[in-house]
């Protein structure tokens, strides 16, 4: 018996000797298990560029549009192990190229796999045939028509939002009260409430930048088009050239040359601004009583969210009332990407109705599917009722020949850099001349 | 840092080594444009250009015009003598740079060659992540203080990375003075590292100069991740240290584990090395005792083997010289007859020693008679004691039974061996008693005796008396004494008595004697021969006349052989008794008269009852005594007994007295069984034996023919007539064929007489078991050498007559 004890002695001395010289040689050898030093293959490591843009944003705030991208990413690298690789850039300034010249570059040197794409690139990427169709992806079935509307580019869904992007007026309700002013439906009344904001003292009552000025007229401009029950038959007018663009959108760009004769907006500043950084500060610290911005900027933690006043967002002044306007964005695939496959399965997961619930509910935002309803905050309330009516203008229409969103946007540019408003109106006619030529 | 940096200088300046070579050959081709072309697109080299000397446009490899417009070559920054374009975002979206060299031809500038590349490609040579890939690089345009390169890891989850400004804004670096000395190392193209905190967590912020100064390495490592690395290292060191420790813990467990054992082995090896050494030691001077006991021994036995043999020898010389003195010749052939028997009981003693030890002693049993036992010893013992001057008293006391069944010739051997020693050591004029005691009877068919020795001899010590059993031991030398024997004779008589179930003990005491006690049980035969012999004598009353206390046991004995005793204790009563009116003189058919009676002479008292009983024979019962013949004196019908009684003695005188006209009818028949006139055919090897054994029988005038072995005599007697040889005296060990092989063919011949001629193995194996063999061969009878020809006579004429 005490043989075998010693035996057992022996023995557990032994094992505990073996375990030391692994753990040892554990120690020495780091994680390594094999002799062969290289862990990473190429071939071992599945990577997916994604491209898209940055926003330059202030230290240590986390950005919850970011974050819930993110989060349908990894939910991607983890079900499928592969990793994503995010290339971005940002224009410095205004001289700087634009991220959408950039992502055009890129995407025409099959640079990366996924881009993020803003409503003009989805066209013009679409148009020449650079994106792949996503029709075939699991949560392609599940897109609101808005989503098909905007992205459909020659029969192919070239791109699928993570959300629907809302743009709207963001008011500085407690100034509006100080005032007594009614929030504005149509564009005298929101013209009157500059005025009155002006003879107060407010110094410049819109914050602008070179961006996003153009919802202005583009609410104007289809505020019939898209509630007035004849659509499809303008838009085809529009592609026909049988209608001009200018005449629908010249409205808004007087009304915006009013803006910036009377004051109302910085041209000049707005001209050099990028999104939010201009104006931004102006607004949340009170001076500038109403901006513009999309939907999820009004969320706790971006760029609006957590103000020291009353927001409400509302939807631009137009005939037919407040006006959201939805341009509709969206990752796209390159058609020659060089990880194709991956980035196809990657986005797949992504835009699921998992992954997108997930969006919707980190982020506060419509989802681009049917199946995910997301309870909107407080502020959103008057621009989500809008949209629940089905009332909104699109900021990008892919069966629009003129592609409008960037368009737009560059001739409105023109007006803040001094152009008149018959020189853009002359430049939008040139650029729907454009756009049926190349058609043809 | 310094590894990225060298990297990174190393690629740039291999980028500018190679486009001074791309320049050489195109100063060299004919068509530089055709040239161009054929470098086509690199993923390092994305855009290949060239303009002429002299002119503002050029071409590049994708046929695309090319003008410098958008290069900004004004910081004169350079890489091996190469200038160096300020950082832009090229056609493909992402930062590149141009670098241009001329292109020379005859000692003549005839073109500038332009080479855009990316930063992208520098990637592919970075880590793809330090510090667990928590750390995090840029490459910065020092100018343009642009971060031209930016790691793909973190993108969006990140801020920062846009330019200086804006990695100073999201990582809330507002010091100005720090922003100011980062700014002067940054003009002076030198390397700068600070702590500050990055989004909560210590790090440390790197600038680190590459080529010159013209881009930088920047970025930050959060602290934890430098202490988790070296907190790797030291986790790795304390695993280390630990698994020493453990190690060497276990090390010393095992070691101490080992000690212990190798201690407990080594006390029980020792133990058991102690018993063994004790064993040994013991086995030692056990077997130096045996060694010296066989040496003295050995001694012995050559000194008691010369002694007799020097008298065999001796005397033969004697007798050669002698021959012609008739007186002589008998006197000396006595003497050598006498030392040769010592000599066969020297041997026989060695032989039964060796016997007894190996344990291939067989007691065979038969019936026999305790006077037969006493008389024999008797006749061995007394003129031995008397030889010495000493007195031998033999007493039987209290014996029921005379007739007993066992192995007389062993008792025979301890009784002698007992006095033999007795007289041995027992100085002259000392007293020897020889007494059988009956002892109680345990069960109705044993008889229990007890027969001491008893001397008043030397005694011994009592050391001596520890080893008197053990073989090869004797009380003293036997050639510093006069004593003589093999020594054995304790150790055998010891291993009789035990064989026989019985004990033997000892005591002794120096200079006063010792006694031996042997206790014995015999047991008791059922018939009883002698009954009838009494009956037939028609003897059923008997008178024993004195004796005293012996009478009774004669009439004990008596009464077993259903004869009255009457006992008279004087010669008037035994005369009364005789005259009495109830029995009469006629109911008495034997007298047995002590001579030791108390009032008048045995003889007187013998006659006046032979007047009373004129035929009934008279036997004289006395102490023996030397030279005295065992006759009645003068008295018919008459005879003498020497104590003690035995029934079967007396018998033997009651038969000898009745028989006594017939002596003369023996002596013829003891003729009759001489061998006279026959033939034996013997295997012998040994030329003496043969020798010996031809002159044995033709002094028997028996004739032998004499082979040298088996095989010759089976030839021999398959060759013989019928009825040529009476028998055949056959040795065992010869060459060729030995004698039982011989008497197995014998007996297997095809003859008549081939089962039938008696075999007498006559052998030197003279042990029980060479006797079974013998049988078992075929043949008929076994005789030990050497030769008794007085029992070899008998036995063949016990076999041949019978045949």
């Amino acid at each position: 018996m005490s043989r075998n004890r010693k035996g057992y002695t022996v023995k557990a001395a032994a094992l505990c000797m073996a375990c030391a010289v692994t753990l040892a040689a554990a120690a020495c050898g780091g994680k390594e298990n094999s002799n062969n030093l290289i862990i990473e293959d190429e071939e071992t490591v599945r990577e997916v560029v994604m491209f898209s843009p940055m926003e330059k944003t202030e230290a240590d705030t986390v950005n919850t549009a970011r974050s819930a991208a993110d989060k349908t990413i990894i939910m991607a690298e983890e079900k499928l192990g592969v990793s994503v690789s995010y290339v971005t850039y940002t224009a410095e300034d205004y001289q700087d190229k634009t991220y959408d010249e950039v992502t055009l570059d890129r995407a025409r040197n099959n640079m990366d796999d996924i881009y993020l794409l803003n409503p003009d690139t989805i066209q013009a990427l679409g148009e020449e045939g650079r994106l792949m169709d996503l029709s075939g992806l699991a949560g392609a079935e599940n897109l609101r028509d808005v989503v098909k509307t905007a992205n459909v580019v020659d029969g192919k869904l070239v791109a699928i939002p993570q959300e629907v992007v809302a743009y709207g007026l963001f008011i500085n309700q407690d100034m509006f009260d100080r005032y007594s002013l009614e929030l504005p439906q149509t564009p005298e009344e929101f013209l009157e409430c500059c005025r009155v904001f002006k003879e107060n003292g407010i110094e410049t009552p819109v914050g602008a930048n070179r961006w996003w000025l153009e919802t202005f007229v583009l609410a104007q401009a289809y505020a019939d088009l898209y509630n007035g029950g004849n659509t499809e038959a303008e838009i085809a007018a529009l592609n026909s050239g049988e209608s001009k663009y200018s005449d629908y959108m010249r409205p808004g760009f007087e009304f915006l040359q009013e803006m910036i004769d009377q004051g109302y907006i910085d041209a000049k500043k707005a001209y050099v601004s990028e999104a939010i950084e201009g104006e931004g500060a102006d607004f949340l610290a009170q001076k500038t009583p109403i901006v513009m911005a999309y939907w999820g900027a009004a969320n706790t933690d971006t760029a609006y969210g957590n103000p020291d006043f009353e927001l409400v967002v509302i939807g631009f002044p137009s005939s037919r009332g407040q006006m959201p306007v939805m341009p509709m964005t969206g990752f796209g695939v390159g058609a020659e990407a060089r990880h194709a496959e991956d980035a196809m399965r990657t986005l797949e997961v992504m835009t699921c109705d998992e992954a997108l619930k997930v969006y919707a509910e980190t982020n506060k935002v419509i989802s681009p599917s049917k199946n995910v309803e997301v309870e909107c905050i407080e502020a959103l309330k008057p621009l989500n009722d809008r949209i629940q009516e089905n009332v909104y203008v699109l900021g990008a229409n892919a069966s629009m020949k003129m592609e409008q969103w960037g368009n737009t946007c560059l001739v409105v540019r023109q007006l803040l850099g001094g152009a008149t408003v018959d020189e853009c109106m002359a430049e939008l006619d040139r650029l729907q001349e454009e756009s049926i030529r190349s058609d043809r | 840092m310094n590894l990225i940096k060298s990297t990174i200088e190393a690629i740039l300046n291999k980028e500018a080594e190679f486009q001074k070579l791309m320049a050489q050959e195109m100063a060299m081709a004919e068509d530089p444009e055709v040239h161009l072309r054929s470098y086509g697109n690199s993923q390092t080299m994305v855009k290949v250009s060239m303009i002429r000397a002299g002119e503002t446009e050029g071409i590049s490899d994708n046929g695309e015009v090319f003008t410098q417009k958008e290069l900004d070559f004004s910081a004169g920054r350079q890489v091996d003598g190469v200038a160096v374009s300020q950082s832009y975002v090229n056609y493909m979206g992402t930062w590149a740079y141009t670098m241009k060299c001329p292109v020379i031809k005859d000692g003549e500038e005839v073109a500038m060659l332009y080479v855009e590349y990316i930063y992208d490609s520098l990637d592919r040579s970075l880590p793809a992540g330090f510090y667990n890939k928590k750390a995090m690089l840029y490459i910065m345009d020092a100018q343009t203080e642009r971060l031209v390169l930016k790691p793909k890891g973190m993108g969006q989850r990140d801020a920062g990375h846009l330019n200086l400004k804006d990695f100073y804004r999201a990582n809330d670096i507002h010091d100005e003075e720090l922003m100011a000395e980062v700014n002067t190392c940054l003009k002076e193209g030198k390397n700068i590292m600070f702590n500050h905190d990055i989004r909560g967590k210590k790090a440390l912020n790197y600038m680190w100069s590459v080529n010159g100064g013209s881009i930088y390495l920047i970025g930050y490592v959060p602290i934890e991740a430098i202490q988790q690395e070296g907190t790797t290292v030291n986790q790795n060191i304390l695993i280390v240290v630990i698994v020493m420790l453990t190690a060497f813990f276990l090390c010393c467990l095992l070691y101490y584990f080992n000690q212990r054992q190798q201690s407990r082995i080594r006390k029980e090896q020792e133990a058991e090395r102690e018993i063994y050494n004790r064993q040994l030691a013991q086995a030692l001077s056990a077997a130096q005792a045996a060694s010296n006991s066989k040496t003295t021994f050995l001694s012995n036995m050559s000194h008691d083997i010369r002694t007799p043999m020097n008298a065999v020898l001796g005397f033969t010389t004697l007798l050669e010289r002698d021959a012609q003195d008739p007186d002589k010749v008998r006197e000396y052939t006595k003497k050598i007859m006498a030392s040769g028997q010592h000599l066969l009981s020297l041997i026989n003693d060695i032989l039964d020693v060796s016997k007894i030890e190996s344990g291939k002693v067989v007691l065979s049993v038969e019936e026999f008679t305790l006077n037969d036992l006493v008389s024999s010893v008797d006749a061995i013992i007394r003129p031995m004691a008397k030889a010495r001057e000493q007195k031998f008293f033999v007493t039987v006391t209290g014996v029921r039974h005379e007739y007993l069944l066992g192995d007389e010739t062993r008792i025979n051997q301890i009784l002698i061996n007992l006095l033999s020693n007795a007289v041995k050591y027992t100085p002259a004029g000392g007293n020897i008693w020889f007494r059988i005691i009956g002892r109680g009877q345990r069960s109705s068919q044993f008889e229990h005796i007890r027969i001491e020795v008893e001397d008043d001899g030397y005694g011994m010590t009592p050391e001596y008396l520890e080893r008197i059993f053990d073989a090869f031991t004797r009380a003293e030398n036997s050639t510093t004494n006069k004593v003589q024997g093999t020594g054995l004779g304790m150790a055998i008589t010891k291993n009789i008595v035990e064989l026989m179930g019985g004990t033997i003990d000892v005591s002794s005491e120096v200079d006063k004697g010792s006694i031996f006690r042997v206790d014995l049980e015999f047991r008791i035969p059922e018939g009883q021969a002698d009954r009838q012999f009494w009956k037939e004598s028609g003897i059923s009353r008997m008178l024993a006349l004195g004796g005293g206390q012996s009478g009774e046991s004669i009439q004990a004995l008596m009464e077993d052989m259903d004869v009255t005793v009457d006992l008279a204790q004087s010669t008037g009563e035994a005369m009364r008794m005789l005259q009495s009116s109830d029995i009469g003189a006629e109911g008495y058919q034997l007298v047995l008269l002590d001579c030791d009676l108390p009032d008048i002479d045995a003889v007187e008292a013998a006659g006046r009852i032979r007047e009373l009983l004129p035929e009934a024979p008279i036997l004289f019962l006395k102490e023996y005594e030397e030279g005295e013949e065992d006759r009645a004196p003068g008295i018919e019908k008459a005879g003498m007994m020497f104590k003690p009684f035995f029934v079967s003695a007396l018998k033997e005188k009651v038969r000898k007295i009745q028989n006594a006209g017939k002596a003369d009818e023996d002596a013829e028949k003891a003729q009759e069984d001489s061998l006279k006139g026959m033939n034996f055919l013997a295997a012998e090897d040994n030329e003496i034996n043969a020798e010996i054994l031809r002159e044995i029988l033709s002094m028997e005038n028996a004739s032998c023919e004499i082979v040298e072995n088996g095989k010759l005599a089976v030839e021999r007697f398959a060759a013989c007539r019928a009825g040529e040889f009476d028998a055949i005296l056959m040795d065992v060990q010869m060459p060729v064929m030995n004698g039982y092989e011989a008497t197995r063919a014998i007996r297997a011949l095809e003859r008549e007489d081939a089962g039938e001629i008696p075999i007498i193995a006559m052998t030197a194996n003279a042990f029980a078991e060479d006797e079974k063999e013998a049988l078992r061969a075929g043949m008929d009878v076994h005789l030990a050498k050497p030769v008794n020809v007085e029992l070899l006579k008998q036995i063949i004429r016990q076999y041949v007559i019978k045949k």
